[in-house]
């Protein structure tokens, strides 16, 4: 599905956007993501297409706020039959509850069931009236880590099953990397969409770097092209960089390079010609545990955030002070073409 | 006594009445809506809290006389059953206003929004989603309102006198027997009154302990 929408309130939004499947849409907090959400569910004026000037009533779009919005006196079942009409709603109600799940808290309402169960629900509720769209805002903000990425699968298989569009708002990029495609809303417009791993790999701007998890983000001068890439001076360090066939010498621009793509250079290992290129002496500053992966600060010519998942440092055995050397892959090398600050 | 109290009774239930058709939409207003000097009309509206019921009685005698502004448009209603009617619902206005706008603050307006997205319509909604919502909230404003009137003196006094079977109310023939010094007679009524306080209260409490058990709220 083709989305085409303009807000002037409450604040200026373009977007152009495809719903794919199950689409993400990121973008940092006050972006404007609820606001599109709302603005399709026809809860706030805007102009484009589909469903231009249709009153939400009118509209069959699933809509889901963060907090479920389910009725309060109401069973988890009469919520499901809001949506419905006919001698029979109670009947189809019970069997959407089953597909969630929870046919058997079909008695219970909303504040005796869990965030989870509640999000289910609310869920059964939107997709019994068998829309054409589904709207999820920040399905997962609510529910514990280990729920939150059941849930998504949940998500996922049903709208899947279902064959419905779903545009789903998160901040988180560890959601967004789940879904079919991801759009990215910054400045008020959508930068860019494509499926996650291109999104995150290839991000379009520095914002998108930032919001996609990109901790390493540098200045460059650019010194001269060759062949597939391009030469960069980046505080005193020579690098080399793929693509940027559009860069000319002289051009300043930002690089980065994600945390968990920086690599540590083993002594009794060799490096292949072109990753030797980007050798760095560095000096551990910090090593810091994150769950099942550490977090470890270099500092040489360039400051660098290095993610090593456990059994890498449980060899290499890191620690503050240590020198070693780190090598940037030309491929993780990333040249961001636009949204540059101009400072 | 039974002239009084039965005077007292359809006095507080027209009152109840008036003040849920006229409550129900203002309190609505305040609640979920904005506008240009809303703080004053809540102003003027909660003044009757603050008023002693001879002032607020005094102004209603004097607009309701014949020669008052109202009195000329033909609500000449001083020392008339209509008279304290007016004052009563006036006078009790602030209690039942305030039920109300707790009773519909507490409805999110966003389980509202997504209705509309399931197609409910306006009717609908009202109907199925907010009464059942606020209908603790809305009966237990309407029995405070209730109590309230019963429980009232000054306005009435002032506005309607002391007719038998016209304006005088329950709590005036206590009054009045006190100031016969029919002691005997004034203990009866004044029991009678408290038992009914007690059961008004009463239902008031257990409406909100019930309203909490069907929302949830204050459980969590």
């Amino acid at each position: 599905m083709e989305i085409d929408y303009r807000l002037r309130h409450p604040l200026k939004l373009e977007a152009h956007l495809r719903v794919e499947g199950l689409t993400a849409l990121l973008g940092s907090s006050g972006s404007g993501k609820t606001s599109l959400l709302r603005a399709l569910a026809g809860l706030l004026p805007a102009e484009g297409r589909p469903y231009a000037g249709l009153p939400p009533e009118r509209r069959r779009v699933g809509y889901l706020p963060q907090g479920y919005a389910l009725v309060p006196h109401m069973t988890a079942l009469e919520n499901v039959a809001l949506a419905l009409k006919g001698p029979r709603r109670r009947t189809h109600a019970l069997a959407w509850l089953e597909r969630v799940g929870l046919a058997e808290f079909h008695h219970h309402r909303p504040w005796e069931l869990s965030g989870g169960q509640q999000q289910r629900v609310a869920l059964a509720r939107a997709l019994a009236r068998k829309p054409d769209l589904l709207l999820l805002d920040e399905p997962t903000s609510a529910l514990d880590a280990a729920t939150r990425d059941r849930t998504i699968d949940d998500i996922a298989r049903l709208v899947r099953e279902e064959g419905l569009p779903t545009l789903l708002v998160t901040h988180d990029p560890l959601v967004a990397a789940r879904c079919d495609s991801l759009a990215v809303l910054e400045d008020g417009e959508v930068r860019q969409q494509g499926d996650p791993e291109t999104v995150f790999s290839r991000p379009a701007t520095l914002g998108i770097a930032q919001l996609v998890g990109f901790g390493n983000v540098f200045r460059a001068t650019v010194l001269e092209r060759e062949e597939d890439g391009v030469w960069l001076e980046s505080e005193g360090v020579r690098l080399f960089a793929l693509g940027g066939a559009s860069l000319r010498p002289g051009q300043a621009v930002h690089w980065g390079i994600r945390p968990e793509e920086v690599m540590i250079v083993r002594a009794d290992r060799p490096l292949p010609d072109r990753l030797a290129r980007n050798r760095l002496p560095v000096v551990v500053r910090e090593v810091a545990k994150k769950g099942l992966v550490y977090a470890v600060r270099v500092e040489g010519a360039l400051t660098l955030e290095v993610l090593l998942p456990r059994h890498v440092q449980d060899r290499l055995r890191l620690f503050a002070g240590k020198a070693i050397e780190v090598a940037l892959k030309p491929a993780y090398v990333h040249l961001f073409s636009s949204g540059l600050p101009s400072s | 006594m039974t002239e009084a109290f039965f005077l007292s009774f359809k006095l507080a239930t027209l009152t109840a009445l008036t003040l849920l058709v006229l409550g129900l939409p203002l309190a609505y207003l305040l609640a979920f809506k904005r506008f240009p000097f809303k703080p004053l009309l809540e102003a003027v509206l909660l003044l009757p809290l603050t008023l002693p019921p001879t002032v607020l009685g005094f102004y209603l005698l004097v607009l309701l006389s014949p020669d008052g502004a109202l009195g000329r448009i033909g609500l000449d209603w001083a020392f008339r059953f209509e008279g304290i009617w007016l004052g009563s619902v006036i006078f009790s206005l602030p209690f039942a206003l305030t039920a109300y706008r707790e009773a519909l603050a507490a409805v999110d307006v966003e389980v509202l929004e997504v209705a509309r997205t399931l197609g409910v319509g306006r009717w609908a909604r009202w109907r199925r989603v907010v009464l059942p919502w606020i209908w603790p909230g809305l009966l237990s404003g309407t029995l405070l309102a209730f109590a309230h009137t019963l429980g009232e003196f000054g306005v009435v006094l002032m506005v309607g006198g002391n007719l038998p079977g016209e304006t005088r109310v329950a709590s005036i023939y206590i009054f009045d027997l006190v100031q016969a010094l029919d002691f005997a007679t004034a203990e009866r009524a004044a029991l009678v009154f408290v038992a009914i306080s007690f059961v008004l209260v009463l239902a008031v409490r257990t409406l909100e302990a019930r309203w909490r058990s069907i929302t949830g709220y204050g459980t969590r």
